[in-house]
């Protein structure tokens, strides 16, 4: 039996869709089956990001509908043994799947993968409603934008009140240059107003600009910042001790990182 | 320690008081007829309403409004103060634009000559 994940995060843009990606990549690598599926529909995009987009025949609306059996659905990825893809419907909207269906669908998923991860749309509506119904854990994503950790703090009440406990939290395109100046909210300012565990956390990285638009998950990476960053945290989903990647030297990241091991 | 502190202390006992053990996020309300005790944060975006006084033991940084009814006597207590809006009963403030002050000690808000004070509450009165 495996796992149902929803990345989640309130904001658009901050990066669910290319977390989704290399979460799923990073785990297909170490050998586990993985789900993943586009919950975004009328908006989907998980498809492009992992350059699987002119694979599509059947979508999650036409195997929720019964017009297809889920094994058709589903899309084998070109470069991960493992991995495989539940794209959107783009012709439709939210309503076209209810919660109940989302349920059933993540207990048909997680019989046959070790990991179903779902891709969560924007917002706190029947789209977020859907992709959290079947999950059993939840990862919030963040960008270090007050903005954003507003939105991510909503999202965590509403996850709560949904008995989704103990989100885990990954901060996305933080700038170590700019938080030392003040410029940008720092790890400890996000953890502070969130309060919850730091799965992980991705610099800015051109490598995932890159890597996006090529339909490549930058976890295969083994250059890039981000891609290092990526696989630290598919390692911590695994159950690992992995130590907080180092942002700059002796800067505020390893400040940060001797308080996260007094803690813990 | 003056007397004006033992006096607001004893203003506190009142029989209708509910008890929050948890933090209040973004969009997350809490609407009490009587004073409120929060065991956690108030996060921006949330919102703290009572007709009595407000403790947080926590963080304020969302909107609070003490003496809602229009009680002039009602207080907020917090472990750090730094509200988005503090209101008692018709009186609205905000934190001075342009000022990052971090409060580094409890504080409590109150009304004194008409005007939302926000003084160093050292607790003495308890030792």
């Amino acid at each position: 039996m495996g796992e149902v994940i929803v990345v989640t995060s309130g904001k658009g843009g901050v990066g669910k869709t290319t977390t989704t990606a290399n979460l799923g990549a990073g785990l297909a690598a170490h050998g586990h089956r993985v789900a993943l599926v586009d919950a975004d529909i009328g908006l989907r995009n998980l498809d492009v990001v992992l350059g699987l987009e002119n694979r599509i025949v059947y979508d999650i609306t036409d195997v929720t509908g019964g017009h297809c059996r889920l094994r058709q659905a589903l899309i084998k990825d070109k470069r991960f043994e493992g991995l495989f893809l539940l794209p959107a419907a783009q012709t439709k909207d939210k309503t076209a799947v209810s919660p109940d269906q989302m349920k059933a669908l993540c207990e048909e998923l997680r019989q046959e993968f070790d990991y179903v991860i779902i891709d969560c749309p924007a917002g706190i509506e029947q789209g977020f409603r859907n992709a959290i119904a079947g999950a059993d854990k939840a990862i919030v994503v963040t960008t270090p934008e007050v903005a954003a950790v507003r939105d991510a703090d909503r999202i965590i009440g509403l996850l709560e009140a949904s008995e989704l406990r103990d989100p885990k939290l990954i901060i996305n395109r933080i700038r170590p240059r700019m938080v030392r100046h003040g410029d940008m909210m720092s790890i400890e300012d996000i953890i502070d107003i969130l309060a919850i565990d730091l799965l992980g956390v991705v610099p800015e990285d051109e490598a995932v600009v890159i890597s996006t638009n090529r339909g490549e998950p930058v976890v295969q990476d083994e250059r890039s910042r981000s891609g290092q960053a990526y696989r630290n945290i598919v390692r911590r989903i695994k159950g690992e001790q992995v130590p907080m990647m180092k942002l700059e030297e002796g800067g505020l990241m390893s400040r940060f990182l001797r308080r996260m091991m007094g803690l813990s | 320690m003056g007397r004006e502190r033992l006096s607001y202390t004893e203003e506190m006992v009142d029989d209708n008081t509910v008890l929050i053990q948890r933090t209040l996020r973004s969009g997350q309300k809490i609407h009490y007829d009587g004073n409120v005790v929060i065991i956690g944060d108030v996060n921006p975006g949330a919102e703290v309403v009572a007709t009595g006084n407000i403790i947080v033991m926590g963080a304020v940084r969302g909107v609070v409004h003490a003496g809602a009814g229009g009680n002039e006597k009602a207080m907020v207590l917090a472990f750090r103060l730094e509200p988005t809006q503090l209101r008692i009963a018709g009186h609205i403030t905000r934190p001075p634009d342009g000022q990052d002050l971090k409060p580094e000690q409890p504080e409590i808000a109150r009304i004194k000559n008409g005007v939302v004070t926000i003084e160093i509450y050292n607790g003495e009165r308890q030792g």
